[in-house]
C-alpha cells in the first residue's frame, strides 16, 4: 500500500483511476504490439522508446533538482562503447553481454560521480554545471574521434574513430538472445520500470526534498539537508538512466559512432524535455518518444531540415509555452470539465 | 535553580574587508529561555544570525550548541542537532504548494518527530491555520500567513531551538501580536527560542531577556524592564526607534 | 643565443595559447558578466564571423577590413538575438542557456543548407619569422597583440567611458541603477551586442586558422567554456585574462609533450580542480586578494 502511493502520488502528472485504467491500457497496447506489428515497426519502435531513460533522467535533473546538464550523451557513450567493448571481448560467452551491461552502467555512475562531486561539493554556481557537463562530451567524442586505426583496440574490438564501433553483440541473458521481438518486449520492460522507478523516487521523501532543492538551496540546507550528496546522488542517477539509454542503443544497432557524444546530439536530450515540460516525469516521456519518432521519421525520408525544425521547436516553445507544451496542456486540461473526470473518475 | 546553557558563544568576531561586523561576542542562552537580541541597523545582529547558522564562518571563537562545538559543522549537521531557523526575507519555496513546503523538513532516518516536537508543530499548524494537504501554492497565501508557513516548516524539522530573523518584518500590529502569543506559548513549552528583533513593541510582549547588540558588540543585557530602563540603551537605540 | 631562442619559442608557444583561449572566450565573458548568461550561439556566432570574413576577403576586401565587417555584422546580429529572444530571459539564467542553444541549432543548420558544407578559406597573412632553430608564425604574433589590444580596449571602455560606467553600475545592482537613471534594457542590449561582435571577431580573425565549415564553432567552443568557467563572472576583464594566462601554463607543456587533444583534456581537468579551490573563479579570488592587501594596509 505504501508502494502504491509512491506511484500514485501527486508529484507526477495523473493520480486518479482514469488515469491509471488508461496507462495500463497503454501498456497493454504496447505489449500487443507484436500482434499488430511488423518484426522492423517493433524495431523502430523501440528506437523511440530507448531513449526514454536518458530524458527521464534529465528531467529528474533539470525539471525536480534544478540542476541542467548538457552533456548526459557523455554516459550514453560510455556505456554504450564500453559495452561493446566487454561484451565485444566475451563473444560467444552466454553471459559476456550481461557483464558488459553491469560493467558500463558502472562506469557511468563512477564517471558522474567523480565529476559530480568536483561540482556539486564546490557548490558552484548553475550555470557551470550545464557548460561542464557539456564539455566532457565535448571531449569524449574529439578522444573518440581520433581512435581510428589498428592501435585503437581493446583486446578484439576496434574503437573505429569517426567511423564508430561496429558488430556489437546483441543483449543475450544466457541461451535467451534478444533481437527483433524479444528486443521489443525487453526495451518496452527497461522503460516502463525506469519511468516507474522514477515517478516513486519523486513521489519518495527524497523528491519532495529535491523540490526544496530546486527552488531554494540554501533554505533547504538550513532544513537540515546536505544538498551537495543529494545534488550528487540525482546526478549519479540520470547518469545511469542515460547509460541505460546507450546500452539500449547499442544492443539495438549492434553499432556506435562518436557523432552519438556529439554537439547536436547532446541538445536533444534537452530539448525533448523542455518541449514536453521539465517539470513532470510523464510529460518529458511523452515528448521523448514523440520527437524521436518525428525526427526518426523525419531523417530517414532524407530530409536535411530535421535539425533546424527541432532547433526552430526548442526555441518557440522557450519562447511560448516556458512550461513545456504538454505540461501547458495537462494543466489547461485540468480546468476544465474533462479534468474533472480524470481527477475523480 | 541552574539553568543549563544550550547556545553558547566565546568571543566570536568576524570582519568582512577592513569592517568588523561583531566582535568579542560571548552570548549565553540556557535552554529553555525566550531570549530577543536588538540593536541599531548595522550593530551586527544579522552577522551574528549568519554565525549562528552557519552561513558565515567566524573569524575568530567559537559556537556551541548543546555543549558540542559547531564552529567548523556546515549549516545542514547544525540544523540536525537541534537548530531551526527563518529568514528576514521569507524563504518559505514560494513555487511549492503549502503541502510541498511541510514536506520538506528533514526528518530523521528514524521517521517523525518526537512526541514534545509533534505536539509544538502540530499546535503552530492550527494556531496558525494551515492546512497540510493544501494544494495552493505558497506564492498565493498573504504575507503573513507565509511567514508562519515558514515557522511551521522550521518545528516541522523538531528543533529545540528556534532561531528566528525578524519573525514580524511585515506584519500588522495583530499579526505580530499573534506570533508573539504562538512563540510564547512554545516557549512556556520548553522549546529555546532566540528572536533577532527590531520591533520593541513586539520584544516587550516576549522577551525574558534582551541582548543588546551596538558596533558588533555586546552592549547591554538584562531583563525588558531593565533595559528600557536603561539610559545608555535609550540614547543608543530606543532614542532612535 | 641557443638558450635565447628557446625561451622566445616557449613563450611564444604560452603567447599563441593565452590569446587564443582569450580570443575564444572574450565575447562569451562580456556577456556572462553582465547578465549571468552564457550564450551557447557564441560558437556560432564566431562561426558567422568567420563566414563574413570570407565572403568579404572573395569580394576583395583586405583582410584587416574584413575582421572589422565581421565585428559589425555579428554584432548587429547579436543586438536583433537580443531584441527578439534573449531579453525575455534574464534572470532565468538555466533557460537562457537553452534557448541559446536552440539558436545555435538553428543557425549552424542554416549555415549549411544556405551555404553548403564549406567556404574557401582565407590563406594566413605574414610569413614566418626564424628564431635560432625555431620558426614563428608572424601571424600569431600578431595575434597576440591584437588580443592584448582588445583587452586594454575593453579596460578603457569599462573604465573610462559612460557606457562603461554605466555597464559597470548595472552589473552590481540592476534596480539601483534604474532608479539611478540608467537605461538598463538599453546596456543590455549593447553589452550583448558587443559579446556577439568580440565573438565575430575572434572567428574572423582565426578563420585562417580553421576551416570554415557550418560547424568550426564546435572547435572553439569547449576552450571557451572553460576558461570562462574558470575565470568566473565577478570581473570580466580580470576572469578572462586570469584564466587565459593559468590555463596556458596548463596547456602549453601537456599539448607540447602529450599532443593536442591531452592538452584539451588537462584544460577540463584543470577547471574542475581550480574551481573546487576557488569556486567562484580566478576572478572573485582575484578581488577577495586585492581586498585583503586593501585591507592590511
Amino acid at each position: 500500500m505504501k508502494y502504491l502511493a509512491l506511484l500514485t502520488g501527486p508529484e507526477d502528472i495523473g493520480q486518479s483511476r482514469l488515469f491509471w485504467a488508461v496507462f495500463v491500457l497503454l501498456v497493454v497496447n504496447f505489449l500487443a504490439g507484436p500482434l499488430w506489428m511488423s518484426e522492423f515497426e517493433a524495431s523502430n519502435v523501440s528506437y523511440y522508446l530507448l531513449n526514454l531513460p536518458m530524458a527521464l533522467g534529465l528531467c529528474l535533473l533539470w525539471g525536480y533538482c534544478g540542476v541542467l546538464s548538457f552533456g548526459q550523451v557523455a554516459y550514453f557513450g560510455i556505456a554504450g562503447y564500453l559495452y561493446g567493448i566487454i561484451a565485444g571481448n566475451m563473444r560467444g560467452d552466454p553471459w559476456g553481454p550481461l557483464l558488459g551491461e553491469v560493467g558500463g552502467l558502472a562506469a557511468c555512475a563512477v564517471v558522474s560521480a567523480i565529476f559530480g562531486y568536483f561540482m556539486f561539493y564546490a557548490r558552484v554556481q548553475r550555470w557551470i554545471v550545464p557548460i561542464l557537463t557539456l564539455v566532457l562530451a565535448l571531449l569524449l567524442e574529439t578522444f573518440l574521434g581520433q581512435t581510428a586505426g589498428y592501435q585503437w583496440r581493446v583486446g578484439s574490438v576496434q574503437l573505429g574513430g569517426y567511423n564508430g564501433m561496429t558488430g556489437i553483440p546483441w543483449f543475450q541473458l544466457g541461451d535467451l538472445t534478444f533481437f527483433g521481438y524479444s528486443f521489443y518486449y525487453y526495451v518496452v520492460l527497461v522503460v516502463l520500470v525506469s519511468y516507474l522507478g522514477c515517478r516513486a523516487l519523486v513521489n519518495s521523501h527524497h523528491g519532495k526534498v529535491m523540490l526544496a532543492m530546486r527552488e531554494d538551496p540554501l533554505r533547504t540546507e538550513l532544513l537540515g539537508y546536505d544538498i551537495r550528496a543529494r545534488q550528487l546522488a540525482v546526478f549519479v542517477i540520470a547518469g545511469v538512466l542515460a547509460g541505460l539509454s546507450g546500452l539500449l542503443y547499442v544492443q539495438w544497432g549492434n553499432y556506435i559512432t562518436p557523432s552519438q557524444l556529439g554537439l547536436v546530439q547532446a541538445a536533444l536530450p534537452v530539448i525533448w524535455v523542455a518541449v514536453g515540460g521539465r517539470s513532470k516525469l510523464l510529460a518529458v516521456a511523452i515528448s521523448a518518444y514523440a520527437l524521436n519518432w518525428i525526427t526518426y521519421s523525419l531523417s530517414s525520408a532524407g530530409n536535411q531540415y530535421a535539425l533546424v525544425i527541432i532547433g526552430g521547436l526548442l526555441v518557440a516553445v522557450m519562447l511560448f509555452f516556458p512550461d513545456g507544451i504538454v505540461v501547458t496542456l495537462a494543466r489547461n486540461m485540468n480546468r476544465q470539465a474533462l479534468a474533472r473526470l480524470f481527477r475523480r473518475g | 535553580m541552574t539553568t543549563h546553557s544550550i547556545v553558547r558563544t566565546s568571543a566570536l568576531e568576524k570582519r568582512f574587508g577592513g569592517i568588523v561586523a561583531t566582535q568579542d561576542v560571548d552570548l549565553d542562552i540556557p535552554e529553555g529561555e525566550l531570549r530577543c537580541i536588538i540593536g541599531p541597523n548595522g550593530a551586527g545582529k544579522s552577522t551574528l544570525f549568519a554565525l549562528l547558522c552557519g552561513i558565515h564562518a567566524p573569524d575568530s571563537g567559537n559556537i556551541f550548541l548543546k555543549d558540542r562545538d559547531i564552529t567548523a559543522l556546515p549549516s545542514f549537521r547544525r540544523v540536525r542537532l537541534g537548530l531551526g531557523l527563518t529568514f528576514q526575507t521569507n524563504r518559505a519555496f514560494h513555487e511549492l504548494t503549502v503541502r510541498q513546503n511541510l514536506e520538506a523538513p528533514f526528518r530523521l532516518p528514524q521517521g517523525g518527530r518526537s512526541s514534545t516536537s509533534e505536539k509544538r508543530y502540530q499546535y503552530a499548524l492550527s494556531t496558525f491555520g494551515l492546512d497540510m494537504t493544501s494544494d495552493v501554492p505558497a506564492r498565493e497565501l498573504p504575507h503573513h500567513r507565509l511567514q508562519w508557513l515558514e515557522i511551521a516548516m522550521v518545528l516541522a524539522g523538531g528543533p529545540d531551538v528556534l532561531l528566528l530573523d525578524e519573525p514580524t518584518a511585515g506584519l500588522s500590529p495583530e499579526e505580530t501580536l499573534q506570533t508573539a502569543r504562538v512563540l510564547r506559548h512554545l516557549n512556556d513549552d520548553g522549546l529555546t527560542i532566540i528572536v533577532v528583533e527590531h520591533d520593541i513593541a513586539f520584544v516587550r510582549e516576549v522577551a525574558e531577556r534582551v541582548t543588546v547588540l551596538h558596533q558588533g558588540a555586546i552592549f547591554a543585557e538584562g531583563t525588558v524592564a531593565d533595559i528600557t530602563a536603561h539610559d545608555d540603551v535609550r540614547r543608543i537605540y530606543l532614542g532612535q526607534a | 643565443m641557443e638558450e635565447f631562442s628557446l625561451v622566445i619559442s616557449v613563450a611564444y608557444q604560452f603567447g599563441t595559447n593565452a590569446a587564443f583561449l582569450l580570443l575564444c572566450a572574450l565575447g562569451l565573458i562580456v556577456i556572462l558578466g553582465m547578465m549571468n548568461i552564457i550564450n551557447l550561439a557564441h560558437g556560432e556566432l564566431m562561426m558567422m564571423g568567420a563566414y563574413t570574413a570570407s565572403l568579404s576577403y572573395q569580394a576583395g576586401l583586405p583582410f584587416p577590413l574584413c575582421v572589422a565587417v565581421s565585428f559589425l555584422v555579428v554584432g548587429f546580429v547579436g543586438a536583433v538575438f537580443e531584441r527578439l529572444v534573449v531579453r525575455r530571459f534574464y534572470g532565468r539564467e538555466l533557460s537562457a542557456l537553452v534557448v541559446t542553444w536552440g539558436i545555435s541549432l538553428l543557425l549552424s543548420q542554416g549555415t549549411l543548407m544556405v551555404f553548403g558544407p564549406f567556404l574557401p578559406s582565407i590563406p594566413i597573412p605574414g610569413g614566418s619569422l626564424d628564431v635560432g632553430a625555431y620558426s614563428l608564425s608572424v601571424y600569431w604574433l600578431i595575434l597576440i597583440a591584437v588580443s592584448i589590444a582588445v583587452v586594454v580596449a575593453l579596460a578603457w571602455l569599462y573604465n573610462r567611458t559612460t557606457f562603461g560606467l554605466h555597464a559597470r553600475a548595472t552589473m552590481q545592482d540592476a534596480a539601483m541603477a534604474r532608479a539611478l537613471g540608467v537605461n538598463t534594457g538599453r546596456i543590455y542590449m549593447l553589452t550583448f551586442s558587443l559579446g556577439a561582435g568580440l565573438a565575430g571577431f575572434s572567428g574572423a580573425l582565426l578563420a585562417p586558422t580553421a576551416s570554415i565549415m557550418p560547424f568550426m564553432g564546435q572547435q572553439f567552443v569547449a576552450p571557451a567554456f572553460i576558461t570562462v568557467v574558470v575565470g568566473g563572472a565577478a570581473n570580466v576583464i580580470a576572469g578572462a585574462v586570469g584564466s587565459s594566462v593559468l590555463l596556458s601554463l596548463v596547456r602549453t607543456p601537456v599539448g607540447f609533450y602529450l599532443g593536442a587533444f591531452l592538452g584539451l583534456v588537462a584544460l577540463l581537468l584543470a577547471a574542475l580542480i581550480i574551481i573546487r579551490l576557488m569556486p567562484n573563479g580566478v576572478s572573485a579570488a582575484l578581488q577577495r586578494w586585492s581586498d585583503r592587501r586593501a585591507q592590511s594596509h
